[in-house]
């Protein structure tokens, strides 16, 4: 397939809709008004429901601290430096097993699409290993590979192998077969089916399934924690509870941990939409 | 259903007549009323295990029932038991004083009402062959621990501090899933943190002479004991109070005659059968563990609130920052409920 073929190709199989009219600022503003409030509404509402319950159930601190605590303790947290210890340990605990779970499963994806052989025989063993409990394993993998930051990735990897390795398959077998006939008539040699229409065209099933694996990401990390760390939010979590008996931070750090995993998936929408343009 | 009234009048007959059985039941001179029970709720550590003997000794022989109560046992993390105290979910339970003062620090309304443990359980020990006999011994070593916090972290500082060391001075390992004993008889460490009834007793068992060094001397950390929520202290007093005599009771029985409180695990736990020497053996070591200078004087349970006053300015100097509130030994303890 040639330069020019290539060019036929994309502008075929990922031509951009004809142009969409420009919107203005106010219009813009008023469309992102409509998304945020709601959000803005749903939250103030759990808020309030969180603070009832804590009255009307007449529930010690110690047991279900109300939410102007767990703010002022996640302030706190902040503000004495430790959160700033542990997130960036989790933080990096959660990137490096990401990359490595979504590089080992985009791989994986594409030999069990590639062939059907060794998906009849590696489908069953990826589904089992996706069902038992990484919880369970954790301990395992953590004296396997030490409690340090290896056994941390090889935990967060495999959490988010399984739905990149599915969403990688499930895209490229659902590439359009009319793509797939342009680029063999155009005579394209395989690497070139594969880079210049396959993967492209099966991009937005792949990023889907890494949406969905950077926020497992972030349980892993916290499972691994668990199983043996010496910093982490997770390890903070079980010194908050076991430790510390500090029942409003254990809480402040389950909102850190619930925003780590807002910004990444955040973040990870917006690599999408860079690469997807509309198709996002 | 529409009944004739001649099925209404034999109802009415029927129900008046075991009416007036009752009545007459009731006023009879032979007849008494029901004693009252107390149930009481008593959280255990997580496993169930030879180191509960007393309580299932009194159990079985009836110390509790005769007491007028019915004790329910309940095995749960150590953590989440002084939540459950504090809160009323559980009435009784055990901690030791490296979590109980946190945790009161914290504002968790619990009090320590009598002694189990009159020697810290939580030691450091090591093969006798290491050469390691005292707390300066250890500087430059490797020490297994299980992780830097809890009980272990707690006597770990003040045992190195003893000699004027910090953890920075040893190399922790650390065995997050409680392999230290390993370590150690594989030599991947040169001494660990664990408990004086338990990894020491298996090495001896293995045949290896074990070395322990023990904080009593240096801090008196006070070690398990049971913990109740100050509303129930209110609340169920004297049933309290019956339930620490009667578990004193049992401990006594079983310092006489251990293999009575190693039947009573057992038949508890029958899972324990499997290891009778071995259970045997770690018994041994908590009874030992029961018995100190304190309760050769004052009786088993017996309270020293001067230890638990030290051991709260040493945790307070701590970086771990274990004691954010300020607190006193008589918001900690409480000897109301030990028999007079």
């Amino acid at each position: 397939m040639t330069a020019m073929d290539r060019r036929a190709v994309d502008d075929r199989a990922l031509a951009a809709p004809a142009a969409t009219p420009t919107v203005t600022p106010r219009a813009r503003a008023r469309s992102q008004a409509r998304t945020i409030v709601p959000i803005a509404l749903a939250g103030v509402g759990f808020l309030a429901l969180w603070q009832l319950v804590v009255w009307f159930g007449g529930y010690p601190s110690y047991i279900l601290p109300g939410p102007a605590t767990v703010a002022a303790r996640f302030v706190t947290a902040w503000t004495d430096g430790t959160f700033g210890e542990h997130v960036p340990v989790t933080l990096v605990e959660v990137l490096l097993g990401f990359a490595a779970g979504a590089a080992v499963g985009l791989g994986a994806g594409l030999l069990l699409a590639r062939s059907r052989r060794v998906s009849l025989a590696l489908s069953p063993y990826l589904v089992a290993a996706q069902s038992t409990p990484i919880l369970a394993l954790a301990p395992l993998l953590a004296l396997w590979f030490g409690p340090g930051l290896v056994s941390k990735v090889v935990i967060c990897g495999l959490i988010v192998l399984f739905p990149v390795a599915v969403s990688t398959l499930v895209g490229l077998r659902t590439v359009d077969p009319r793509l797939l006939e342009l680029g063999r008539s155009l005579r394209a040699t395989s690497r070139q089916q594969l880079l210049g229409i396959e993967l492209p065209a099966a991009l937005p099933s792949i990023l889907g399934g890494m949406r969905i694996g950077i926020t497992l990401a972030v349980v892993g990390a916290i499972v691994a924690e668990w199983a043996g760390a010496d910093a982490g939010l997770g390890w903070l979590l079980n010194l908050a509870r076991g430790s510390l008996f500090d029942t409003p931070l254990l809480f402040a750090t389950l909102v850190a941990i619930a925003l780590l995993g807002v910004c990444l998936y955040g973040a990870m929408v917006a690599v999408e939409r860079r690469l997807l343009g509309d198709r996002a | 259903m529409i009944r004739s009234p001649r099925q209404t009048r034999r109802l009415a007959a029927a129900v008046a007549l075991v009416a007036a059985v009752g009545a007459l039941a009731a006023c009879s001179p032979g007849a008494t009323p029901a004693p009252s029970v107390t149930a009481l709720t008593v959280g255990l550590g997580y496993i169930p295990s030879v180191q509960f003997a007393q309580f299932y000794l009194a159990d079985q022989r009836g110390y509790y029932r005769d007491a007028g109560l019915q004790v329910t046992f309940q095995n749960q993390i150590d953590p989440d038991l002084i939540r459950l105290t504090g809160q009323g979910s559980v009435d009784v339970s055990l901690a030791d004083g490296t979590s109980l003062i946190p945790a009161v620090s914290q504002g968790i309304p619990v009090r320590y009402v009598a002694t189990i443990y009159a020697k810290f359980p939580n030691v450091v020990f090591a093969k006798a062959s290491s050469g390691i006999a005292t707390a300066a011994d250890l500087k430059g070593k490797k020490i297994g621990t299980p992780g830097k916090y809890g009980s272990s972290w707690v006597m770990l500082q003040a045992l190195l501090g003893s000699a004027g060391l910090t953890t920075d001075d040893v190399t922790i390992v650390e065995y997050p899933d409680y392999g230290q004993l390993a370590g150690v008889e594989q030599g991947a460490v040169d001494a660990a943190t664990g408990f004086s009834n338990n990894e020491p007793v298996q090495l001896s068992r293995a045949g290896t002479t074990p070395v322990v060094l023990t904080v009593d001397s240096i801090v008196p950390l006070p070690g398990n004991g049971l913990i109740v929520g100050t509303a129930t202290l209110t609340a169920k007093h004297d049933a309290l109070a019956a339930f620490v005599a009667a578990s004193l009771r049992a401990m006594g029985d079983i310092i006489a005659d251990p293999a009575a409180g190693l039947d009573a695990s057992i038949t508890a736990v029958p899972e324990l059968a499997s290891d009778r020497e071995g259970q045997a053996a770690v018994l041994a070591a908590t009874i030992d563990a029961w018995q100190s200078d304190l309760t050769a004087t004052q009786g088993l349970g017996a309270i020293d609130p001067a230890a638990w006053t030290t051991s709260i300015a040493f945790m307070a100097g701590l970086p771990d920052g274990l004691v954010p509130n300020p607190v006193t030994a008589d918001q900690l303890v409480t000897t109301e409920l030990l028999p007079k």
